[in-house]
């Protein structure tokens, strides 16, 4: 345990001490002497970010509410924690107990975006825990990973001893179960693996072997015994109803990225966009129902006296039960002053009626997603919006009294033109132009129209995994030229640095040799890469240089669909044919329905039950 | 309509979280506590309520003060049972009064007692630590350099603190640990920080490390009739 002399050295060095005193309201504090197995949820970004993640809040209490575990949570220090932290030789710590993290029987990362990949490293050799799994010795902890980004495992495989693949709630435990019997039993590292490699979703990449081709592609991932899996299939959660969801979050004493209570509404997403990733890998639609949001919302807001109730999903606005939802949220919390904020939502006037009916508590900011300039690439891309309903939502919204709109735009999409990036020009100022036809009366405060354009990066399970992202000065000529053409007072023009969404294309769909690299990045002084001040591009590329690794091999190149693609081994349920499917339909420039219109066969069906379809 | 004046201590780890912070912890704290507050008008309504003052990140506390407006009187004994159920350990209400004062806390409070616990950098007769005491006390002059905020741009500007110290004791010293009680002037009619005056200290040569002390505060005190009284 770290001493509280110890930190009160330290702590009035740092920038938000409250960041590492844990203490909050609704932690769990345990007699670790009574605990069967520990587990250290470690979210490779600041307190401020990880705490706003749901499901670091899901784990800690399922986790908790066994008697024999105990959940612990840590986080990556900010730079001046970390300064201090090395200087006092204070290894990192448990936010509840202050336990090196090095002493917990897993440590379990979530993988939200590559980006935190670094973070993962430093914070293994802040514990003093030998970063590749293969130097790891009896009575290491086990470091383990889940999340979105495990989908494509391979670029932390040197790293991480094993992968949760898929919604985890379940497969831990049963994780956790089975170490505790192979710790009665005093069986070896390697012997606690072999016991849980038959575990769905467990992945556990030093049981495979990969072998390549001249060209460098894959030729074969070959599992180094029989009774290890060839494919790993993800796991779900059939039921939403049926699924644990925690009646209490913890509270936290600095303000967080979103500081409130979170509902998860549904999982998975009916729309199918063609880039992502998101929408495949979570299918099929679950669901939850009203009665059992409600019932949750209030235990929530009982537990932590939040003032703001948030509604997570991919896209708020499919949820069969949504209005009745809002109101009754509503209805129920007006009077306790407590609003609501509605994310993912698609905006038409049905949905603009339902914000101005939350405005009446809560401000909130409007946002449209187009995500492409042009009604081409809208389909190319099947984002099932049209100009015409964009502009008339536009319109309604400026009518209600707003006068302040954000746009997102991807550039670097496939098949994208000049006419494509001339259009993001041309929407943004077909809405400003919306806002000066108002009659003067309506016209309510001072426009402010924000253009923001990311650089799009292929995913892996997503029907454009096989796309070369755009070159770094391809992006720079884009960028530029949008610079130029968009010159309007009332509108602001924001982009992405192509060099960070250039290594995260990589790590998308890198394999298993990009790890190394990682390591030799992070050696050199790579971290919060996703932080603008702390990205240090020139780091990674002397790291891909010193490994002989191209990082353009993964990021640039056009993949055949014969290739043995890094995930390839993984079965999300959606079919590999499905995908190509839609790549083909994209070239074409073809829509495909949404899941509530029409079952499209993405084969999810065939594997995984409890969706809608 | 009612105002609640509340007392409360903040102590262990709570003094790493920051006056903006504590407001917040007592938004919801208030909310989780089901107590009937008043909220403000408009787009953003927040639980009225104003503290006496804030704490420093750093500082602990026995004596701090707030005044709640509520929409309906509850008993204030209902009031310190069922907010202390739902406080995170380190902070506790102590006390819970009605009060028919106008003024604010703010405006209220003149004097704040603490307890400062220094390290000397070499070891020091207590005689000359108390001597060091009488003649720094003395003085008719103290001056310290503030930093001010003037214009949008900082200036540094030299003050005089000795009126704003009333008395400083010698409670205890114990190899190279100093514990001195003091007290200062707080409020809206003057204040002065411990910090300050630790940094007085130094300037008038006691050989401390100023940058490793603990501060905390015993009590805020009202002035009647030339004397002073806790609230
Ligand atoms: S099976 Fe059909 S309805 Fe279900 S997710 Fe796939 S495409 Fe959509």
């Amino acid at each position: 345990m770290i001493s509280q002399e110890t930190l009160d050295k330290v702590l009035m060095n740092v920038e938000k001490p409250a960041r590492y005193i844990g203490h909050e309201q609704n932690i769990y504090i345990k007699n670790k002497s009574n605990m069967k197995a520990t587990f250290a949820f470690a979210f490779p970004d600041i307190y401020d970010v990880g705490m706003s993640h749901l499901g670091l809040h899901i784990l800690y209490n399922l986790l908790n509410e066994q008697d024999d575990f105990y959940c612990e949570r840590v986080f990556a220090p900010w730079v001046d924690m970390e300064k201090q932290m090395r200087d006092n030789n204070i290894p990192l710590y448990s936010l509840e107990t202050k336990t090196p993290i090095n002493e917990f029987d897993f440590v379990g990362f979530t993988l939200q975006y590559e980006m935190s990949y670094t973070n993962i490293l430093n914070m293994l050799d802040l514990s003093n825990i030998p970063l590749e799994s293969s130097n790891r010795e009896e009575g290491d902890p086990f470091i383990i990973a889940g999340g979105p980004c495990a989908y494509n495992p391979e670029p932390l495989a040197d790293i991480i001893d094993f992968f949760v693949i898929g919604e985890a709630e379940e497969t831990i435990l049963k994780v956790m179960n089975e170490y505790i019997k192979s710790k009665e039993e005093g069986v070896s590292r390697k012997a606690f693996l072999e016991s849980i490699v038959n575990i769905p979703g467990i992945y556990i990449p030093s049981f495979y072997k990969i072998t390549y081709n001249e060209d460098n592609t894959i030729r074969e991932m070959i599992p180094l015994k029989d009774n290890y899996p060839r494919k790993i299939k993800k796991v779900i959660q059939e039921d939403l109803d049926e699924t644990y969801f925690p009646n209490k979050m913890i509270v936290p004493y600095i303000e967080t990225v979103h500081d409130r209570v979170i509902l998860e509404i549904f999982r998975g997403c009916i729309r199918g966009c063609r880039f992502c990733q998101a929408g495949m890998i979570y299918r099929p639609v679950r669901e939850r129902s009203v009665n059992h949001l409600l019932s949750l919302a209030k235990q929530l807001i009982k537990a932590t006296g939040h003032e703001e109730i948030s509604i997570s999903s991919l896209s708020t606005s499919d949820y069969s039960q949504l209005e009745t939802l809002v109101t009754s949220l509503i209805d129920e919390y007006k009077d306790q002053k407590i609003g609501l904020s509605l994310p993912s939502l698609r905006l038409d006037s049905f949905s603009l009626d339902m914000i101005k009916e939350i405005q009446k508590i809560r401000k909130t900011g409007l946002t449209f997603a187009p995500e492409a300039g042009s009604q081409r690439l809208r389909d190319v891309i099947n984002k099932g919006i049209n100009e015409e309903d964009l502009v008339k939502a536009v319109r309604d919204a400026f009518n209600m009294g707003w006068s302040t709109v954000k746009l997102y735009f991807m550039i670097g999409l496939p098949t994208e033109t000049e006419k494509d990036l001339y259009g993001i020009k041309d929407l943004g100022y077909k809405v400003k132009e919306e806002f000066f036809s108002l009659p003067k009366e309506k016209m309510k405060g001072s426009l402010k129209i924000t253009i923001s354009a990311s650089c799009f990066v292929p995913k892996a399970f997503t029907p454009f995994q096989w796309h070369p992202q755009n070159t770094i000065e391809e992006f720079r000529k884009k960028q530029e030229y949008l610079k130029d053409i968009i010159k309007d007072r009332k509108i602001t023009y924001n982009t992405h640095d192509a060099k960070v969404s250039f290594l995260e294309a990589v790590f998308a769909r890198g394999d298993r040799r990009v790890s190394k690299v990682l390591i030799e990045a992070f050696k050199n002084g790579a971290k919060f890469d996703g932080w603008r001040d702390q990205f240090k591009y020139d780091v990674w590329m002397k790291a891909f240089k010193k490994e002989n690794v191209d990082p353009r091999f993964y990021a640039n190149r056009e993949r055949n669909y014969e290739e043995v693609l890094p995930w390839d081994f993984i079965n999300i349920g959606v079919t590999k044919q499905f995908l190509i499917k839609e790549n083909e339909k994209a070239k074409e420039g073809k829509l495909t329905p949404n899941c509530a219109v029409s079952c499209s066969g993405c084969g999810i069906t065939r594997d995984f039950k409890g969706g809608i379809c | 309509m009612a105002r609640l004046r509340v007392k409360f201590k903040k102590s262990s780890l709570i003094r790493y979280i920051s006056h903006l912070d504590l407001m917040r912890l007592f938004q919801r704290a208030l909310r989780r506590a089901n107590v009937p507050v008043e909220y403000s008008q408009g787009y953003n309504p927040k639980p009225k309520f104003s503290f006496a003052t804030a704490l420093a990140l750093g500082t602990t506390s026995d004596g701090e003060y707030m005044d709640i407006e509520l929409i309906e009187k509850i008993k204030p004994e209902d009031f310190i049972e069922n907010m202390n159920n739902v406080l995170p350990e380190g902070i506790k209400i102590l006390r819970a009064y009605y009060t028919e004062e106008i003024k604010s806390l703010m405006a209220i409070i003149e004097w704040s007692s603490y307890l400062i616990e220094l390290k000397l950098l070499n070891e020091v007769e207590k005689e000359n630590i108390l001597d060091f005491l009488n003649d720094f006390l003395d003085k008719d002059e103290l001056l310290i350099l503030k930093k001010k905020k003037k214009k949008g741009k900082f200036v540094t500007k030299e003050i005089n603190i000795r009126k704003k110290i009333n008395k400083i004791e010698l409670m205890l010293l114990e190899d190279n640990k100093l514990i001195l009680k003091t007290l200062l002037k707080t409020g809206s009619s003057g204040n002065l920080k411990p910090e300050d005056l630790i940094k007085s200290f130094k300037k008038e040569g006691l050989d401390i490390n100023d940058e490793e002390y603990k501060i905390h505060r015993l009590e805020l005190f009202r002035e009647k009739d030339g004397k002073r009284e806790v609230l």
